[in-house]
């Protein structure tokens, strides 16, 4: 009966779990409007991102490439990101903020993008766009170091970097989601708003889920201003829901303004949640106040009907990015389940570090393996040739084969979820998260229990 | 004025030799856009790298090999789950994807030793696979792994397995299209011709540039059967491995996509004299003359007369259910490559619809000439394309309907316009004669979507029906059509399963009596 | 005369651009062979001339110049009872005006490629 943390012995992967830096660094770059990154690569780097953002959300977003070709590769391509600024400029006059996003073929080739926007800010920008306000922010995010999620730890921290500008405090407190759904930031900025707390949400992508307009002129963007980001040197405190997905911006705000600064967790389940209120009242000296409470009695009553009839002891493996997934495991103990498998999917070595990770290491009483570095081979080998036997599958769609082949129920959440509709609209976080979560793991089991026939007279009665 | 240079693009002017606008009198030699050219930086292009054009287009529809990529997880990642080429191989091809997971260290210190262990860990995990391909990346040919060599070490050591190099990173050309080009020319020169096969009958062809998107191969792979015909190998979807180094015992290549598999055709023909017969699978019309062509090729036309007379009388009248109510409506067809001339005089012949612009993605001028060879005068060709100029070109031509990828079909949804997935298929597969049904009924059921109607009412200004609990898509589509067809009793929708490929599943075929060739006849 | 033959040669031209793809194989020399082999062997069946089948190349341009042929002369009915000096002529303008369109004056830049 013991938790085992450990990595994935192979040398290569099989069927990952993430994807690369760029991805997260574009991630961040369409939640800000007025926005378009650059991709410093191969055209593949931006156009296949855009196809999973766009399974994802079933939308599209504006990312572009600097689409390095074989000479580029030889020779070197930093005139192709010169070329692409003012290509950028030109056609699109209402932006201001341009990311430049390294790859791996660009850090091997070595091209010097801080040198470039120097050279374009002392050039292009002041000869042919004067007067206009235009942001070149050199983002290095090579495929081999990390993963998305480091290479939205980055690109948030370095456009936070670039951005924050002392000046009047605020008053407001600065909110760092981290990477989430639509759902999610509207399921915080309700419980914001419940408390009465004035915030400046990174990223506002409530927008990602974008209307289909009579007027038929809209696209899909991200929401926060230059202004947002400026201000938040100003903030009364830094609270960043996520540690490894913006917890890099947190501490920088904190080292270079001393703004008061909450790292984690993620509040996912009721007991997260708390805890993210009580950081939210030690942080804003605002009171939780009492329609809280009655939210979040709904939520527990709702819970209550599931968790000892149908939850207790389900054995369930989590993977995806490693604050969602250690929140939802969290949860599912919460909820009297055995998490059995977590699988974080690259090599940060803070993960041995995390608090919640020693917490489970020393305080799980049955089976468990948090494998770091992961593949989905970890997963199915273990299922397929090892024995392990599970009742449940949270995570994102890219897994979705073991669940079907193995015959395990799956709740889709994380990123992507592209084969099941509209994951992105609902939250994980908050209380109405826990609800969400509690009641898709229950209803999976449910259609599991009528389509095996198993026990399905059982709901007869409920 | 044949260019056009869309408003979007007057700064840079180089754009303007993208696009012609089709007019009359004019023929190909008058205007032709530009095409296969390093794409312009910042332009927000559609196109994808020379390794996607490689590995995800080409290689991996090969259903019994393990598809390794030698470079970051990135790469693997981007580009698994996203395609629906299927295989009878339990879709070995589509649920499994490899990287040798390249890190920092590797790129200072090399990764020839990590790429040797990931190979024979991927084997060992995967003990009923026994071929491979190693695609590199940018990462692994930038640092200067060979590739080739470790390849060839482990097959020395492991003599029961075969491996295959493909070295098309993803800056190796404007497009995918580079990729193509690469991985074709890779595999004759590593592997046809390694590897005898087991002929079963007279008439040997391979199934060429075709990739079993939902089901085409299958269905394709039936009317080859039912004539008597041994389909050697399908390059590459449904295709396996050892099959696929045969090729050069085929009597008969028969090409479907030109745009990404010619080249493996007209080397097969330089080095085997295996000659290139050019084919459409799509549409009624094209679909039978090419069966026929195969068939006479080989003396037995006969049979694919007969497949041709039972297909057309099954599925003929519910094709014209769909065309008599698609007449006129104006399509924008904006694929990758080849759907572009596949489907451009066809779809207009016979679901009457209007094609009133062709793209392609990452076509060459060779395809533009046959796109715009097939499709209506006044249509825009653009090469290339980016997103405004998509969205200026939509606002332009107003199209009913757009057949194109995804993500570009979501681009469209907001100016709403319905948009058919062009490289996946909405419900195919698309191929065959029932396919084509499938595939009109899949333009009907869009264009005359409900929920589409809806989208069009503003309620704060148009007037609302408030005696209106429902619209049906015949309530919209035959509103204007004559009362003898609107009740026609010959014509009608659709009948065949979701599934459709479920018959297919052991069918067995008689076998048939060898014919001599018609020369020898002649 | 010649107005009529160039006439018939572009219904017949705009039949090929529409409906077949053997003239647009990628590269000049390729397109030119296409050209010849289809071409030839379509004029012969149209002129009840005999047809070489020996190799299988033959019998590859040869299926395309049988469908080809069925459709000349389904769709065009001036091809019935025309003279076979007639129908050779037509066939030789309407070769000369693919091999302009298709290669001496086509547009395409990579019709020179040496390579494939």
């Amino acid at each position: 009966m013991t938790c085992e943390l450990m990595e994935r012995p192979r040398a290569g992967v099989i069927n990952p779990i993430f994807t690369c830096q760029p991805a997260g660094a574009q991630f961040v770059s369409i939640g800000i409007k007025d926005c378009i990154g650059i991709v410093h690569g191969g055209q593949g780097c931006v156009m296949f991102v855009r196809l999973i953002f766009s399974q994802h959300f079933k939308e599209s977003f504006e990312l572009a490439s600097s689409s390095v070709h074989e000479d580029g590769a030889v020779f070197g391509a930093c005139g192709r990101v010169e070329q692409a600024v003012d290509v950028l400029l030109m056609r699109y006059p209402h932006v201001k903020v341009v990311p430049i996003i390294s790859t791996c073929s660009t850090e091997v080739i070595g091209d010097d993008i801080d040198g470039v926007v120097t050279k374009l800010n002392n050039g292009l920008l002041k000869e042919k766009y004067p007067g206009r306000e235009v942001h070149l922010i050199p983002i290095h995010t090579p495929s081999f170091v990390g993963s998305m999620i480091t290479g939205y730890d980055v690109a948030m921290r370095d456009i936070v970097a670039y951005f924050a500008k002392k000046t009047a405090p605020s008053g407001k407190l600065n909110v760092f989601t981290g990477w989430v759904n639509p759902g999610d930031v509207t399921a915080i900025k309700h419980l914001l708003a419940a408390m009465g707390i004035e915030a400046t949400v990174l990223f506002e992508i409530e927008a990602f889920d974008a209307p289909m307009m009579p007027s038929g002129n809209h696209v899909a963007h991200g929401e926060t201003t230059i202004a947002d980001i400026e201000g938040t040197a100003n903030a009364v405190g830094t609270m960043a829901l996520s540690r490894y997905e913006g917890g890099k911006a947190a501490a920088y705000l904190e080292k270079e303004f001393g703004l008061p600064t909450i790292i984690g967790p993620t509040p996912i389940g009721i007991r997260n949640t708390d805890t993210f209120l009580a950081h939210l009242r030690t942080l804003t000296g605002k009171p939780i106040p009492e329609t809280l409470v009655r939210e979040r009695g709904v939520a527990i009553d709702a819970l209550t009907d599931l968790t000892h009839m149908f939850f207790a002891d389900k054995r369930v493996a989590i993977y995806g990015n490693p604050d969602l997934v250690i929140g939802l495991a969290e949860f599912c103990i919460d909820l009297e389940m055995q998490p059995a498998l977590l699988l974080l999917g690259d090599d940060n070595t803070n993960y041995q570090k995390d608090p919640r990770i020693k917490a489970l290491k020393e305080n799980v009483d049955w089976d468990m393996e948090i494998v770091t570095n992961a593949d989905f081979w970890e997963l199915e080998d273990r299922v397929k040739n090892k024995g392990l036997k599970l009742d449940l599958i949270l995570g994102h769609s890219k897994g979705r084969f073991i669940s079907i082949d193995y015959n395990i129920p799956m709740v889709r959440v994380g990123f992507p979820t592209y084969d099941r509709a509209g994951m992105f609209r609902h939250p994980v976080v908050g209380y109405a998260g826990a609800i969400w979560l509690a009641e898709q793991m229950a209803n999976a089991l449910f259609a599991d229990m009528e389509y095996k026939h198993v026990r399905e007279w059982s709901l007869n009665m409920w | 004025m044949p260019y056009h240079l869309f408003k979007c693009s007057e700064c840079i002017p180089e754009r303007k030799e993208h696009a012609v606008i089709k007019g009359p009198g004019e023929t190909l030699a008058d205007a032709l856009p530009l095409g296969y050219l390093n794409t312009i930086p910042g332009t927000i292009s559609e196109r994808g790298c020379a390794y996607c054009g490689a590995k995800h287009v080409i290689g991996t529809p090969m259903k019994d090999v393990i598809h390794i990529s030698h470079g970051p997880v990135g790469c693997t990642y981007d580009t698994w789950q996203t395609k629906r080429y299927i295989s009878d191989n339990d879709n070995f091809q589509i649920k499994y994807t490899f990287a040798t997971d390249m890190k920092e260290k590797h790129i200072v210190f090399g990764a020839e030793k990590m790429l040797k262990q990931n190979i024979i860990e991927a084997f060992t995990a995967m003990p009923h696979i026994k071929h491979m391909t190693i695609y590199q990346t940018c990462a692994s040919a930038l640092i200067g792994d060979d590739i080739n060599a470790v390849a060839q070490e482990v097959m020395e050591e492991m003599p029961d397995v075969d491996i295959f190099v493909c070295n098309s990173p993803g800056f190796g050309g404007p497009s995918q299209s580079g990729g193509h080009h690469k991985i074709n020319i890779a595999w004759i020169n590593q592997k046809v011709g390694t590897f005898e096969p087991k002929i079963t009958s007279d008439y040997v062809i391979n199934y060429v540039g075709e990739y079993n998107i939902q089901g085409d191969q299958v269905v394709m792979d039936d009317y080859f059967k039912r004539m008597g015909i041994q389909v050697l190998s399908t390059f590459t979807g449904n295709g396996g491995y050892d099959d696929l180094r045969a090729m050069h015992r085929a009597h008969l290549n028969v090409l479907e996509c030109a745009r990404s598999a010619e080249y493996i055709c007209n080397e097969l023909r330089k080095r085997y004299g295996t000659p290139r017969l050019d084919i459409d699978g799509f549409g009624f019309g094209p679909l039978g003359a090419s069966l026929r062509k195969v068939a006479l090729f080989f003396g037995i036309e006969d049979r694919a007369k007969q497949i041709i007379a039972e297909e057309t009388a099954r599925w003929k009248p519910e094709l014209d259910w769909y065309a008599a109510r698609l007449e006129g409506k104006k399509v924008c067809l904006w694929p990758g490559g080849s759907k572009l001339w596949h489907w451009a005089h066809v779809i207009h012949d016979e679901m009457k619809v209007d094609v009133v612009s062709v793209y392609t993605k990452f076509g060459h001028q060779g395809d533009m000439e046959k796109g715009i060879a097939r499709c209506e005068e006044g249509a825009l060709a653009i090469d290339d394309p980016n997103e405004l100029e998509g969205l200026e070109a939509m606002d332009m031509v107003q199209p009913d309907i757009i057949f194109t990828g995804k993500r570009p079909g979501e681009v469209a949804k907001k100016v709403r316009v319905p948009y058919l997935n062009a490289h996946a298929y909405h419900n195919g597969p698309w191929k065959g004669w029932e396919g084509w049904v499938r595939f009109a009924r899949d333009v009907y059921n869009a264009v005359y979507s409900p929920i589409l109607e809806l989208a069009k009412r503003d309620i704060s200004k148009d007037e609302i029906p408030t005696d209106q609990g429902f619209v049906t898509r015949r309530m919209l589509s035959d509103v204007n059509l004559p009362e003898e067809v609107r009740n026609s009793t010959e014509l009608r929708p659709y009948t065949g399963e979701f599934d459709n490929l479920a018959c297919y599943k052991d069918k067995t075929y008689p076998l048939m009596e060898k014919r001599p060739a018609p020369g020898a006849a002649a | 005369m010649e107005a009529l033959r160039k006439e018939r040669v572009e219904q017949l031209v705009d039949y090929i651009m529409k409906k077949c793809l053997w003239q647009f194989h990628s590269r000049a020399w390729d397109r030119r062979n296409q050209n010849e082999g289809i071409l030839t062997k379509t004029r012969q069946i149209l002129c009840d001339e005999p047809v070489n089948l020996e190799t299988p190349a033959e019998r590859c341009y040869w299926v395309d110049a049988v469908l080809l042929a069925e459709a000349f002369k389904e769709k065009y009915a001036w091809l019935d009872g025309l003279p076979k000096e007639e129908i050779a002529a037509v066939m030789k303008g309407l070769h000369e005006r693919m091999d302009f369109l298709t290669i001496d004056g086509s547009l395409n830049k990579e019709l020179t490629d040496q390579h494939y």
